[in-house]
C-alpha cells in the first residue's frame, strides 16, 4: 500500500509529463484540455528537435558542462580522498569536516561574488566557469564516497603490491583503481547528474554562447504564453540520458555508496 | 638465500617507541619467530626487515649487504600478511604472478612458473578462481604461492594463521614447517601464539615492549626463560611463579609460602644469597602423592593424554599435568611436591632468573 502510495508520487508526475509532450499544446490549453489518445503526437518533439532546433545544442552544452565536472571530480576528488584516506595528514579529519562545511553556504550567497570573479577572468559564458561552479558541490561528495571506500581498503593490499615490487603509482593503477571502480562509478555518475540538473549557477554564468539543457527547457515559459507541450518534451528529452545512466550503472552505483558508507 | 641482521634498530611512532634498540641475528636459513603479546612491536620489527617501515635508527643487513635504504622488493624478501592481502579483482594465478606481470616476464613463463608453485600448493583446480570464492585454508596457500614464485631470499610471515580454525592452523603450521625443511630459505615468523611459535621454529625472540627478552632454542625458552615475563608467556598451562621465602626447618630447606611448604635443594638457597626470590616451577615438574605439603585440589581438567590438577591456597596456587586421566576429584586433600632441581628462582625485584644449578648444584 506504502508502495503503491510512493510509486504514484514518484511516477505520477513523470507520467503527468510525458503524457503531455505528447499532446499539442492548443488540447493542452483549451478548457477542460482535452488529453485522449487520438491527440498524441509526436509534433512538440519534433518541434523542440527540428523546427525550433534548439535543444540538441543545449543538451550537447549540458553533456560538456557534466562530462567535465564528473571527470575532474573523479580525477580531484579520488586522489584528494587518496591522500586523506592513507597519509598522515595532520589535521586530515578537520579538513574533511571544512570540505562539508563549504555546503552550508547557500548557493544565492555566492552566487554574485562568484559571477563578479568569474566576469574578471572574462569566463563568463564559458563550459569552463560551469564546470568549476558545478565542481563545488560536486567535488565536496566525491571526496566524502571515496575517502570512505579507500579506508575500506586494507593497507595491506598496497603492501602487498609494494613487496611484489610495485611502484607506488604501479600500485595505485593496478591495484587500487580497479577495486575502486564502483566508487569511481558511483561517484561519477552522482557529479555528472548533479551537473546536468543545476540550473541556478547556469542561468547566472551564462548568456548566449552556453545554454544548457534546464535554461533550455525553462525558456520555453514566455511572458505572454508557456508552451507546456514543447517544455515537457524537452524535459522527458533531457532526462533521458541521466535515467539510461543510473540504469546501466545502477548496480555500480548501490555497490559503491553501500561500500563506502562501510566505514565513514 | 640470507642471514639477517638487526643492528640497534629503534622506531617511534610520535611519542611512542615500538622497538627500542632490537638486536638480532638471523643465521641463513634459519627459521626465526618473533613472539609477544599485541603491541609488543614485532610487527613493526618485521616491517622495518620488509621494508615497509622505517627504522628511525639502527641498521637492517640482509645477506650482509645494508638495506635500510631499499624499497621491500629490492631487498629480496618476500611477505604473507595476517589478512592475506590478496588482490580482489585478481584470479588466483594472477594474483601469484603479479609479481612476474611487474618485472614484465614473458606470458608463457608467468605461466609455467605459476602452475610449478600451484602444484607444490595444491592449488591446480583453483587458478582461475577470485579469492572470495576461496575457503580461508585456500587463500592462505595463495598468499604464500605469491611469496614462494618470488623465490626469495628470505620469507617474512606476519601472523598467518590467525584467521585460521585451530583445526586448519595446526594443519598449516605442519606445512609451513616441511615447506621450510624442503626449501631452506631463511624465515621470520610473528605471531602471538607461544604453541605456535614453539612448535615452528629453530629460535624464538620474545618481545616486551618494544625489546627482545630473550632469544633462543624452543628448548631454552621453555627450560631457562631469563625472566618471569618470558616464563608466563612461553608453555600452557602458565609457569606457576610462587611469592615466598626460605625458611630452614627440619634441617631440610623449604619455600614457604603461608600455609604450604616446599623442600628445595641448598644450591638453589645459596643462590639467592639472602635476596627475596620467587619460585617458578612448570605444571609437568608438581608431583601428588608423592609426600609434601598436603594441599586442596580445586579444579580437575581432563584433557585425555594428561589432566591438569589445580591446587589452591590462601597465598598461592599450582596447576599440576599429570601424564593420563587420574582419579583425582575436587575438595580431596593431596600431599604436593615440587621435582627440586626443576625448580626455578628468580630476583623479586628485577624478576631476571637466577641461575643456581650451574655454578651451586
Amino acid at each position: 500500500m506504502a508502495l503503491l502510495a510512493f510509486m504514484v508520487l514518484g511516477l505520477g508526475p513523470v507520467a503527468w509529463g510525458v503524457i503531455t509532450s505528447l499532446t499539442p499544446t492548443t488540447a493542452l490549453t483549451q478548457t477542460p484540455p482535452d488529453l485522449s489518445l487520438s491527440n498524441f503526437s509526436l509534433d512538440n518533439y519534433v518541434d523542440v528537435l527540428v523546427t525550433r532546433g534548439n535543444l540538441p545544442d543545449a543538451l550537447l552544452d549540458s553533456a560538456i558542462v557534466a562530462t567535465l565536472t564528473a571527470t575532474l571530480s573523479l580525477v580531484l576528488g579520488s586522489v584528494a580522498a587518496y591522500a586523506l584516506s592513507r597519509l598522515r595528514v595532520p589535521g586530515s579529519n578537520k579538513i574533511l569536516l571544512a570540505v562539508l562545511a563549504t555546503q552550508m553556504f547557500p548557493g544565492i550567497v555566492i552566487a554574485i561574488p562568484l559571477f563578479i570573479v568569474f566576469s574578471q577572468l572574462r569566463l563568463v559564458d564559458t563550459y569552463v566557469a560551469l564546470a568549476v561552479t558545478n565542481l563545488s558541490f560536486t567535488l565536496v561528495v566525491v571526496i566524502w564516497i571515496m575517502k570512505g571506500f579507500f579506508d575500506a581498503i586494507p593497507p595491506q593490499l598496497e603492501r602487498a603490491a609494494a613487496v611484489d615490487g610495485a611502484t607506488t603509482l604501479q600500485t595505485f593503477r593496478m591495484v587500487v583503481l580497479p577495486i575502486s571502480l564502483p566508487a569511481l562509478f558511483a561517484s561519477g555518475v552522482f557529479a555528472f547528474i548533479e551537473s546536468w540538473n543545476e540550473f541556478f549557477f547556469a542561468i547566472i554564468l551564462t548568456r548566449v554562447d552556453i545554454k544548457t539543457a534546464p535554461i533550455a527547457i525553462a525558456e520555453f515559459s514566455g511572458q505572454y504564453q508557456t508552451l507546456y507541450g514543447e517544455m515537457l518534451a524537452a524535459a522527458v528529452l533531457a532526462s533521458t540520458p541521466v535515467i539510461v545512466l543510473a540504469i546501466i550503472f545502477r548496480r555500480f552505483i548501490v555497490k559503491g555508496f553501500v561500500e563506502g558508507a562501510v566505514k565513514g | 638465500m640470507a642471514d639477517v641482521e638487526l643492528v640497534g634498530i629503534s622506531k617511534a611512532f610520535g611519542p611512542v617507541e615500538a622497538c627500542k634498540d632490537v638486536d638480532l641475528r638471523i643465521e641463513d636459513g634459519e627459521f626465526v619467530t618473533l613472539l609477544g603479546p599485541s603491541g609488543c612491536g614485532k610487527t613493526t620489527t618485521l616491517n622495518i626487515i620488509a621494508g615497509l617501515e622505517e627504522a628511525t635508527s639502527g641498521e637492517v643487513r640482509i645477506g650482509g649487504r645494508l638495506v635500510n635504504e631499499l624499497g621491500p622488493f629490492e631487498r629480496d624478501v618476500a611477505m604473507v600478511f595476517q589478512n592475506y592481502a590478496l588482490y580482489p579483482h585478481m584470479s588466483v594465478a594472477e594474483n601469484i604472478g603479479f609479481t612476474l606481470r611487474l618485472r614484465k616476464r614473458p606470458k608463457s613463463e608467468i605461466a609455467e612458473r605459476v602452475s610449478a608453485v600451484a602444484e607444490t600448493l595444491e592449488l591446480s583446480q583453483l587458478l582461475e578462481r577470485l579469492p572470495r570464492e576461496l575457503s580461508g585454508g585456500q587463500q592462505q596457500r595463495v598468499a604464500l604461492g605469491r611469496a614462494l614464485i618470488r623465490e626469495p631470499a628470505v620469507f617474512l610471515f606476519d601472523e598467518p594463521f590467525s584467521n585460521l580454525d585451530a583445526t586448519l592452523r595446526v594443519r598449516m603450521r605442519g606445512e609451513i614447517k616441511e615447506l621450510h625443511q624442503r626449501l631452506g630459505v631463511t624465515s621470520i615468523f610473528v605471531t602471538h601464539d607461544q604453541e605456535e611459535a614453539m612448535s615452528i621454529s629453530d629460535r624464538v625472540a620474545i618481545m616486551r615492549l618494544g625489546r627482545v627478552e630473550q632469544v633462543g632454542t624452543p628448548e631454552e625458552v621453555y627450560a631457562r626463560p631469563t625472566s618471569t615475563y618470558v616464563a608466563r608467556f612461553v608453555g600452557s598451562p602458565q609457569m606457576d611463579i610462587l611469592q615466598g621465602r626460605f625458611e630452614r626447618t627440619d634441617g631440610e630447606n623449604r619455600y614457604r609460602v603461608g600455609e604450604a611448604a616446599f623442600v628445595v635443594p641448598d644450591g638453589a638457597v645459596a643462590a639467592a644469597a639472602g635476596r627475596e626470590v620467587d619460585l617458578g616451577i612448570r605444571p609437568e615438574h608438581i608431583q601428588l602423592g608423592a609426600g609434601g605439603t598436603p594441599l586442596m585440589i580445586r579444579v580437575v581438567q581432563p584433557l585425555g593424554p594428561m589432566t591438569y590438577v589445580t591446587t589452591a591456597w590462601d597465598e598461592g596456587g599450582l596447576t599440576a599435568r599429570l601424564p593420563g586421566m587420574t582419579a583425582h576429584q575436587p575438595g580431596q586433600v593431596v600431599p604436593v611436591s615440587l621435582a627440586a632441581e626443576n625448580v626455578l628462582l628468580f630476583d623479586r625485584e628485577s624478576g631476571r632468573r637466577i641461575e643456581w644449578r650451574a655454578s651451586h648444584g
